[in-house]
């Protein structure tokens, strides 16, 4: 395996009783951490535990209020980015920090290009541009434009660029969040190259999964303290246990009752078709349950939901609430009719960011609380102050911009503005991603709430575990189409991962059960598990490790490969026909 | 909010309410500016803090605070309005010309004037929301499009406003100025529109993010739309205060008036990236602008270093804000219902910062006050209101002024309305605040200048009028040199050097301007006893040396066998030599207007063929001296007669 850090490496970095408060919030409150070179120490904690305020800290963009950071055993003030750098350490940010304009090679070297007689020397910088990325193994063109770039490579020049600065810790910050199984692989591969010359990586991710297979000691953080420091070969029940102070016994708590007593459809979409997006997709969502739609990224899900709430356009096809018709791109009438959308991207198309949160849960009433041209403006924060006791969204008060909330307190406010309205119909566009257990769970419990009212639940999810535990049907697409349909009960994720990807196995260069799935180090650590998904139980870790192994495995090829001849492979009862 | 809980009721809430107004300074940076800035000019002037004088604040406010509420919907929409300044001439156009040179009752031409604002805010705001142009685009393109339209309406000329509605400028019962009600009463609906309408709500909503809002069954388009149509209604709500105010609508008001406002609305802590902004702020922000020309005013700074002053405080104000929030102090949020359980006190955590900026403020306006005029002192104050100094011909009128105030060993203060009727009136009120002996004006526009004189000459201040007279106001003295003259002997000197034939092309100077209208006039009436001379083109080129090469680089273009060239100023014939090159005072003959030095350099050149001459030092000096008499008491003389006289270069 990979030559792992000696536990007496020298420490390259060691940080003992931060502490940063910023107006109304402890952000960090007394966090130890040490950082050995050639070791992967990764950073574990729920949203707003004080991971990006920490790496904030250690890049140099925020000063500490209190506590002592020691640098190859002398203590440095990092009082700007700048400092930090000159110091070697190079952080890699979630949002990266390019010009999307400028070329591989003026990126590589911003604020800073080879310079000839006051002016920039171009062919030297694509020259050195070339030879830093081909001593980072970066397999991209230095003149080629960053816009250009896939989210991958994108990361890899900021990896090469930290090279170029000699950089000697290196921050990564969620870096898997955005990327495909085999580009997963591929970054795995470069920081395991970094790591063997003596780099110290600080590694932050969501995916418990990475962590055994990429790290090399934990560091949990919860609540802006550090809570333990454990080795990554910790089982995955013990670090969720660690981060969220107390064990998730349930954590896909469906409580699925629909199937015993079918309500009455609230929600129907027949032959809903728009040219090169999807096509002929028909469905129905009963009152009482919660569909999931299943698929790869870019199976067209999230432009099927966006159609049916009336945001986007379609050519051929209806969507009808309770048998009554909607008008197409038409938002207002699928909200009167009481369709709600919560958006794939929270901060892009859910949220008001510099708004309070208090305008944010009342920004669908804002209509219905409309006397005569005026809003009832007491009515709308009394409403907005239960929904916020009720959904225990953590904020300093209602008046706060919602944007210094936590992700998944973020959704919390996204989602409750449709619970104000009283949404029959609820569609959810990846409800969780990027938000922490205990904030998912709160989400799936209040998803158990509105459908035991009556109401329904359309779920688009990538998450497989999720698609499995959380709903009762389980609607797969593939390619614009609806490849099949699924019981949730008797799914499996193979099952769904088989309809997925069906439409494109034959044609695919590459196979989907290929190098990506097996070379993945998790996978070795939990062989294979083909069982069946029991929606009462919690999902295995490594059947969950696995299968969104597999899905991100299938990204690429799935928008790699155009095939259009349709290869529906229908399972079991999977009938992309509505009634 | 209430902060006191019961015990020891009286000290308690008189001591909670010290901590909430030292709070409610705190927390918003504009009002401490404005604050501070008032408290500054009461140390530094006298004559600021006098009830009359904050009157006059409050109505030099009011158009700019009328404009920037309307701005103001717009910007919490992430948009932006260039077109209110033009909008509102047009409305105020269209007001006049209704109302005067249609006859239609007054009750039925202010509704049309509202309708031509609400009708360009509906085309702006339907290009934004339909056509997907950006609102930079769309408002620019409305401000040329209102600019010409009030133009053409207009033909390029003032237009007299009826009496009943000329008493919109008035005061009522003999305190509350019309355009203070005005500016209060739009402020309110403006901010409840904001605050509590449901459209208003929408618009925090579309500017914070507009894909939320749609997702979130806001009617994007719409909102948008009644954004721009507010706009354009406060607009023609402030035109027709602009022209009640001057007693008439003049097609060049308001010219760069959006900036002010959109300058109020940052001031007031909008943000141009949409989302926030109050109609409170805007109307402090406007006080602000208001208070610092008044001031600079009254401090005599130099008008050219009012500029400057004007644009740091500007900055700074705009600073103090950006610098309140980093300290992380609740920020003017839209319409937050102000429930204020945040952590108390937080603000102490920025106030260094905050007094630093504070200081720098006061620092500008001390500075300002030490870049005042030399003040050679004595009894006899003299104020003079130049129309602009922007042109070499008033700067020499005011450097004559200044030596014949000298001369006589009277203090004269000299202000620059930069060719706006309105900052003009301003000006006016200001002297009249500073109680000066007698008053000279340089009207921007004759009928325009009426109201304003008639208030001087109502308080018994003796008003001279130099180079253009005054309407509607009985001035004592006009001391002025005869375009309408000087147009008839241009025309006949460039007549006598093309031998009585030939084609010639005229450059106009800025429409609606008297000088242009009587310059233009005179040489027409001139030309025509000449019949074989003819006149191929007229264009209008500002009075602007850039611009009149420009329109005559075209005018050759399509006229190349021109023979000679008439340009209402010398400003523009120099343009039009630079454009003619080598022909200029060989084939093509160039005659100017007014004998600035260059001009007369350029005769003696050869390269300009005539210049009509006035003297405009000879006027300034005059003006001066009359109003030094009337100031005394003497009897006044109707008219002084500058001479003109035609310098030309050698026949050859």
């Amino acid at each position: 395996m990979v030559p792992q850090a000696e536990p007496d490496a020298p420490h390259v970095l060691r940080v003992a009783g931060i502490r940063k408060t910023f107006p109304g919030v402890v952000a960090l409150d007394g966090v130890d951490f040490d950082l050995r070179a050639g070791e992967v120490h990764v950073l574990l904690g729920e949203n707003g535990a004080g991971k990006s305020t920490l790496i904030k800290i250690l890049s140099g963009a925020h000063r500490p209020d209190a506590g002592r950071i020691v640098l190859d055993g002398t203590p440095v003030r990092l009082s700007g980015p700048r400092d930090a750098e000159r110091l070697g350490i190079a952080t890699i940010y979630q949002e990266l920090a390019q010009v999307p304009e400028l070329s591989v090679a003026e990126n590589l070297f911003l604020g800073r290009p080879p310079r000839r007689l006051g002016l920039v020397d171009r062919r030297r910088m694509v020259a050195d541009a070339a030879r830093l990325l081909d001593r980072a193994g970066v397999p991209v063109d230095s003149r080629a434009r960053i816009r250009d770039l896939g989210i991958a490579h994108r990361q890899l020049v900021e990896i090469a660029r930290a090279l170029g600065r000699d950089a000697r810790v290196l921050i990564m910050d969620e870096p898997t969040a955005a990327l495909t199984g085999a580009e997963v692989d591929r970054l795995f591969h470069r920081v395991r190259a970094l790591r063997a010359n003596g780099v110290a990586v600080v590694f932050i991710t969501h995916h418990l999964e990475e962590i055994a297979a990429i790290g090399d000691r934990v560091t949990v953080l919860r609540d802006g303290r550090s809570v333990a420091q454990v080795p990554a070969q910790t089982d995955r029940d013990t670090l969720v246990r660690l981060m969220v102070g107390r064990a998730i016994e349930q954590q896909y708590p469906r409580a699925s009752s629909a199937p015993d007593r079918p309500g009455r459809p609230l929600l129907s979409v027949a032959g809903l078709t728009r040219a090169g997006s999807f096509h002929d997709v028909s469905f129905e969502v009963r009152a009482g349950e919660v569909v999931a739609l299943a698929g790869l990224v870019g199976a067209g899900r999230t432009e099927v939901v966006r159609a049916v709430f009336g945001a986007d356009p379609y050519d051929a096809g209806s969507v009808a609430v309770l048998g009554r018709r909607l008008p197409p791109r038409d938002v207002g009438a699928a909200l009167r009719a009481g369709i709600g959308l919560v958006p794939e991207d929270r901060k892009g198309q859910g949220l008001l960011l510099d708004a309070s949160v208090a305008d944010n849960l009342g920004l669908v009433t804002l209509r219905g609380a409309t006397r005569a041209g005026l809003v009832d403006r007491a009515a709308q924060r009394a409403a907005a102050t239960r929904v916020a006791d009720r959904l225990a969204i953590r904020t300093v008060g209602l008046d706060h911009p919602v944007h210094t909330l936590s992700g998944g307190n973020q959704q919390k406010v996204v989602i409750g503005k449709w619970l104000l309205a009283e949404s029959g119909v609820l569609i959810l566009d990846e409800p969780t991603r990027g938000i922490d257990v205990a904030a998912k769970v709160e989400i799936y419990r209040l998803v158990n709430e509105l459908t035991a009212a009556g109401r329904a639940v359309l779920m688009v999810s990538s998450d497989l575990p999720e698609v499995l535990g959380m709903s009762d049907r389980v609607l797969v697409m593939a390619q614009g189409r609806i490849a099949g349909e699924l019981d949730a009960r008797e799914a499996t994720q193979d099952a769904v991962m088989a309809l997925a990807v069906g439409a494109t196995t034959a044609h695919s260069p590459t196979d989907p059960a290929d190098p990506a799935i097996p070379s993945d180090p998790a996978d070795r650590a939990h062989p294979a598990d083909t069982e069946r998904a029991n929606p009462a139980e919690p999902a295995r870790p490594g059947k969950a490790t696995r299968t969104s192994e597999a899905t991100k495995a299938t990204r690429t090829k799935a928008t790699r490969t155009k095939a259009t001849d349709k290869t529906n492979k229908t399972d079991k009862k999977g009938d992309s026909d509505g009634r | 909010m209430a902060a006191d809980t019961g015990y020891e009721a009286d000290a308690a809430g008189a001591r909670a309410g010290a901590e909430r107004a030292v709070r409610l300074l705190l927390d918003n940076g504009a009002l401490t500016a404005l604050v501070v800035l008032v408290a500054a000019l009461s140390l530094l002037s006298g004559d600021f803090l006098t009830a009359e004088n904050l009157r006059n604040v409050g109505v030099q406010a009011a158009v700019t605070a009328v404009l920037a509420f309307g701005v103001t919907f717009v910007i919490v929409t992430a948009g932006i309005d260039l077109s209110v300044g033009s909008v509102a001439a047009l409305s105020a156009i269209v007001l006049a010309w209704a109302a005067t040179t249609h006859g239609l009752p007054v009750w039925l031409a202010v509704p049309l004037a509202l309708a031509t604002g609400v009708g360009c805010g509906l085309v702006s705001g339907a290009l934004i929301a339909f056509g997907k142009l950006p609102p930079f685009i769309a408002t620019l393109a409305m401000l040329s499009i209102a600019r010409g339209l009030s133009l053409v309406v207009s033909q390029g000329s003032p237009v007299e406003l009826p009496d009943p509605l000329s008493t919109l400028g008035d005061t009522l019962g003999g305190w509350l100025p019309v355009p203070v009600l005005v500016m209060l009463v739009a402020g309110l609906l403006t901010a409840g529109v904001l605050g509590r309408a449901y459209t208003g709500r929408a618009m925090y909503a579309i500017g914070g993010n507009e894909e939320a809002a749609h997702l979130s069954g806001v009617r994007v388009r719409r909102h948008k739309i009644v954004a721009y149509v507010l706009s354009g209604a406060l607009a023609a709500v402030a035109g027709v205060l602009l022209a009640a105010r001057l007693s008439s609508a003049q097609p060049q008001a308001g010219d760069g008036y959006e900036l002010d406002a959109i300058a109020a609305v940052v001031i007031g802590g909008a943000s141009l990236a949409g989302g926030v902004g109050r109609a409170s702020g805007t109307l402090i922000g406007a006080l602000i602008l208001a208070v610092l020309r008044n001031g600079l005013n009254l401090l005599e700074v130099s008008t050219f270093w009012q500029h400057v002053v004007i644009g740091a405080v500007i900055a700074l104000a705009v600073l103090l804000d950006t610098a309140r929030r980093r300290a992380g102090a609740r920020p003017a949020a839209p319409g937050a219902t102000g429930g204020g359980q945040g952590p108390r006190h937080r603000w102490l955590t920025g106030a260094p910062l905050r007094l630093g900026v504070a200081a720098v403020v006061v620092a500008a306006v001390v500075v300002g006050a030490a870049l005042r005029d030399p003040d050679p002192g004595g009894g006899t104050r003299v104020g003079l209101s130049l129309s602009t100094l922007n042109n070499p011909f008033f700067v020499q009128l005011k450097a004559g002024a200044r030596e014949e105030a000298e001369a006589a060993g009277v203090r004269l203060q000299v202000t620059d309305a930069q060719n706006d009727a309105s900052q003009q009136a301003n000006h006016v009120q200001n002297f009249l605040s500073k109680q000066m002996d007698a008053i000279v004006v340089n009207p921007v526009d004759s009928q325009a200048a009426g109201p304003a004189v008639k208030g001087a000459v109502a308080r018994g201040v003796p008003v001279v009028a130099a180079d253009r007279g005054v309407t509607g106001a009985p001035t004592l003295t006009l001391v002025a040199s005869d375009n309408v003259g000087g147009g008839r002997l241009a025309a006949r000197e460039l007549a006598r050097r093309l031998g009585g034939r030939g084609t010639v092309v005229v450059l106009q100077g800025t429409p609606g301007t008297s000088a242009a209208r009587e310059r233009g006039k005179g040489f027409t009436d001139g030309i025509a006893a000449y019949p074989g001379i003819k006149v191929v083109g007229r264009q209008s080129a500002d009075f602007d040396r850039a611009k009149g090469l420009d329109v005559t680089t075209n005018l050759l273009q399509s006229h190349p066998g021109v023979d000679g060239v008439f340009a209402e100023n010398d400003e523009m014939a120099l343009g039009a030599v630079k454009a003619l090159g080598a022909r200029a005072g060989t084939s093509v003959e160039v005659v100017g207007f007014d004998g600035t030095p260059e001009a007369l350099r350029a005769v003696r050149g050869g390269t300009l063929a005539a210049t009509v001459a006035q003297q405009p030092r000879e006027l300034g000096r005059l003006a001066v001296r009359n109003a030094i008499r009337l100031a005394r008491g003497e009897s006044p003389r109707r008219t002084v007669k500058v001479p003109v006289k035609v310098v030309a270069a050698r026949p050859r």
